[in-house]
């Protein structure tokens, strides 16, 4: 009996400590937790005293940039927002110079409006700037400064300026001075847009990058749909004199041949005549373009 | 027999005691495991396994490698003492010189093979990385996941962890192994804080302070020198005349607590 | 040329970190031990006797005074080609075995792989080390070590040797083997230098002895010397002995002890100026029987615990 007893304590015990634990997960943290993420925020004392495994420690603070970054997307961080996004990177790339996806991570999702981030570009190029003065003759540096101008400033001047510096710089891809020539032209305009995106589509090494990039151009693949749909609905409240009240009169009219979604699958709305997206949407909010009201 | 035969001799006996002991293969059994499970750790890093993995491996091979140098080094003399064997080894015809060199170098080609293996375990993982991932991700890494250019990081740190061997080895011809530990590491990481004695002089304003940090800054280790890891992870250059006069430096400085060391140990008196 | 030469040598330790005070180990030994002799190095624990071997084979170094073996200076390297040592209590590397310690060893005097095989086996036979040579050396026991001790220090097949007890740990058995090997090494024309506090092994081996004492030298010379005819009574055994026989006796003054070994046996202690033959006379004249008669040799025990306690004397101490 006495024999047998120690084994079977011991699982159980072992079984208790991983049932509790995981309990303790799903409860979540205490409130205030969060704070001691950065415990230190000087990024020159913390390569300091990391000892010769800045690589690493850099590693480490990038994936808890990534998933605060997610955690507060999804709303799990109550008020806290993305005002640790900024330090975290800065830290990870102090601590790696050379740590590119954090930059263009950085570039991506410090400038983007809530809810999807901070809505801070001025963070993004700051950011930016820190990584050229480790690589000065980084090409995707440059390529993710323009964007930040390009989309959150709308300031196509500047950001063809970027496009085409980089354009210049060794290993830069053939795709960057016609992007630099459109972006003069016709920056704002949906068209070069989409190049910006399907290049990125193309060229993202990691799966997130991929995913922003896919979703932004499914974005303009909606605008141009809702245009579309608007005009429809324009013509037929010309021809029946009154805006249809929903799809289906749409439909019977001969317009168009069945209900509409945008490319993830949500339908458009249809109310007293004006066209847009359903509400929980995941291509919402639409960016903004030169001109186009949103 | 020669002085370069007896050293030798020496060498490859601290090599086979090493060999068996068991404290030995556990931390090299770690170490790769370590470097299997990093290709977990990359699963976290929203795209980053490559880098993880070099970095992870990279770290640990620095990090185990130093703790074999320590804790063998700082038993390499005062072992020999405490149990009394070196009443009758150093009755026999090698001097006290020959002794402590053929101890040094029993270490170093113990921390040679541990390195080998762990290298050998992590471009395993990173050869099985690479082959897992498509084409495309391939295309957009830096470097290759097998980059044999890393090899010269672990070049430096096999230099490092000499050095950090001739410190232990001189700390251990007088002191025992607690005190031999706590000072071959404390200096460890003094070392890798050279480059704050260097700015002292924005921090203090008394002259003979600064002084002072500056000449510790010149004589201390300068361990930070030989961590090019980040270089190597992210395929930077690094220039042949910076390995060389690094490795230079090592070499110097390890001569120079050999000879300390062999000082120190020849005027002795084993009790 | 002799085969060790001291001159005057001494040994100052410092004791304390504060104020480090003088302790005498070893104080001016001159002596001097001939080639193939074996030669005993004789005292009391902590009178110098492992400080002397070891400044002998320079593991310490001395304050003042020379040491030469061979004719050379200790220490250098061409001496510990022809030396060998056991150290007292010796302690090896655990995690080798026997035949591998020996082969290590033969290997720093540059012998190749068959040699050192060949000589670490006849070594391990010579010294009784049988099928445990295989086990690594943290399994053996105390006598077990003593005997590789012993061994290692052949090794090189050495022109002089220095034991430091060499019979420590060893079972009676283990003793006499060690000392029949002490007197083939003399066979061979080596020259043994042994310390012990064991003095029945130094009475069956040694031609020389030396003394010392609170590290001082105090006597030295031949063994027969010392001993010299210093006959100081007699035992006479007899028995069937009368108790009227034995009364007269003692009354007379002729015997100073009568120690009864059972059964009418007696060993009657004579001092030097009774004539033995004259009492015997007697004694069987009254019946008793002469079992034996045997001259009482002063032996190295009194000689030595003569001199250790004049040494305590000297130096003033209780």
């Amino acid at each position: 009996m006495r024999r047998a007893a120690t084994p079977v304590l011991f699982v159980l015990l072992l079984a208790s400590v991983v049932g509790l634990q995981a309990a303790r997960e799903r409860s979540g943290e205490l409130p205030g937790t969060y704070d001691e993420l950065l415990y230190v925020r000087s990024p020159e004392a913390l390569r300091r005293m990391s000892l010769s495994y800045h690589s690493l420690l850099a590693d480490v603070y990038w994936i808890r940039a990534v998933q605060l970054y997610g955690d507060t997307k999804l709303g799990r961080r109550a008020d806290r927002g993305y005002d640790l996004l900024y330090p975290m990177l800065d830290l990870t790339t102090s601590l790696d110079p050379y740590f590119d996806v954090a930059y263009q991570f950085g570039a991506l999702f410090l400038a983007e409006a809530p809810p999807g981030g901070p809505g801070r570009p001025e963070l993004a190029i700051r950011l930016l700037e820190k990584g050229l003065r480790a690589q000065p003759d980084d090409w995707q540096l440059h390529q993710a400064i323009g964007f930040v101008h390009y989309w959150s400033y709308q300031d196509y001047g500047a950001a063809a300026e970027w496009f085409r510096k980089g354009s210049r710089l060794p290993g830069a891809p053939t795709w960057m001075e016609p992007l630099a020539a459109v972006t003069l032209a016709e920056g704002g305009n949906r068209n070069a847009s989409r190049l910006l995106w399907q290049q990125i589509l193309r060229s993202a090494s990691d799966d997130w990058f991929r995913n922003e990039a896919d979703r932004r151009l499914k974005q303009l693949d909606a605008m141009d749909q809702v245009e579309t749909l608007t005009r429809v609905v324009a013509t037929f409240t010309a021809r029946q004199g009154r805006p249809p009240a929903n799809w289906d009169e749409v439909i019977r009219a001969g317009y168009i041949r069945g209900t509409v979604s945008d490319p993830t699958g949500a339908p458009y709305r249809l109310e007293s005549g004006a066209v847009s997206l359903d509400p929980k949407s995941r291509l919402l909010p639409l960016p903004k373009t030169a001109g186009e009201p949103q | 027999m020669s002085a370069l035969r007896t050293i030798a001799t020496v060498a490859v006996s601290v090599f086979r005691e090493s060999v068996r002991d068991k404290v030995l293969y556990n931390l090299v059994a770690f170490a790769v495991m370590l470097m299997a499970a990093s290709y977990l750790l990359g699963q976290l890093t929203a795209g980053q396994d490559i880098k993880i993995i070099k970095d992870l491996g990279l770290a640990a091979i620095a990090t185990f490698g130093l703790m074999i140098a320590v804790f063998i080094g700082i038993g390499l003399v005062w072992k020999e003492v405490e149990r009394r064997s070196i009443y009758s080894l150093l009755t026999k015809p090698l001097s006290r010189a020959e002794f402590i060199l053929g101890k040094y170098c029993g270490l170093g080609l113990t921390l040679a093979v541990n390195l080998v293996v762990m290298v050998v375990a992590w471009y395993a993982v990173l050869a099985y990385m690479g082959a897992s991932v498509s084409p495309e991700v391939r295309a957009s890494w830096a470097a290759p996941a097998t980059d044999p250019g890393m090899l010269r990081a672990v070049g430096l740190i096999l230099v490092e962890l000499m050095l950090v061997t001739a410190i232990a080895l001189f700390f251990s011809t007088f002191s025992s192994p607690f005190l031999s530990a706590g000072l071959t590491l404390g200096l460890w990481v003094i070392g890798h804080f050279n480059a704050d004695l260097k700015n002292f002089e924005s921090v203090v304003t008394s002259p003979a302070a600064v002084w002072l940090a500056r000449g510790l800054y010149y004589v201390l280790p300068n361990f930070s020198a030989f961590d090019i890891k980040q270089q190597v992870v992210h395929a930077q250059p690094v220039p042949a005349a910076y390995l060389a006069t690094t490795a230079l430096y090592g070499a110097v400085y390890i001569a120079l607590l050999l000879v300390a060391s062999v000082a120190v140990f020849s005027r002795r008196d084993f009790k | 040329m002799d085969a060790i030469r001291t001159e005057a040598l001494t040994k100052h330790y410092k004791v304390g970190f504060w104020r480090p005070r003088p302790y005498l180990a070893l104080e001016g030994l001159t002596l001097s031990v001939g080639r193939g002799e074996v030669f005993g190095f004789l005292g009391p624990n902590g009178a110098g006797k492992t400080t002397t071997l070891k400044l002998l084979m320079q593991l310490i170094y001395p304050t003042s005074g020379t040491a030469e073996i061979l004719g050379l200076p200790v220490g250098s390297t061409a001496v510990k080609r022809r030396i060998g040592y056991l150290p007292e209590n010796p302690c090896f590397y655990d995690h080798l075995t026997a035949e591998e310690l020996l082969e290590y060893f033969a290997s720093l005097f540059g012998h190749a792989g068959a040699e050192r095989r060949r000589r670490a086996s006849r070594l391990l036979d010579e010294v009784g080390i049988g099928a445990e040579r295989r086990l690594q050396l943290r399994k053996f026991s105390k006598g077990m070590l003593q005997r590789v001790g012993i061994a290692q220090a052949l090794v090189n097949d050495p022109e002089v040797v220095f034991f430091d007890e060499p019979m420590s740990g060893l079972d009676p058995l283990g003793r006499r083997e060690i000392r029949q090997l002490i007197l083939r090494l003399r066979e061979r024309g080596c020259t043994v230098f042994f310390s012990s506090h064991v003095l029945a092994d130094a009475e069956a081996l040694c031609s020389r002895v030396a003394i010392v004492a609170r590290g001082k030298l105090v006597a030295s010379g031949a063994l027969s010397e010392i001993l010299a005819f210093k006959v100081h009574g007699w035992e006479l055994v007899v028995s069937n002995l009368t108790p009227a026989a034995l009364e007269c006796a003692r009354t007379s003054g002729r015997v100073t002890r009568a120690v009864p070994l059972g059964e009418d046996r007696y060993a009657l202690d004579l001092p030097l100026s009774a004539a033995p033959e004259q009492l015997l006379g007697e004694l069987t004249a009254a019946g008793a029987q002469l079992v034996s008669l045997t001259p009482l040799r002063e032996t190295l025990e009194d000689f030595f615990v003569r001199q250790v306690a004049a040494a305590k004397n000297d130096r003033g101490l209780g």
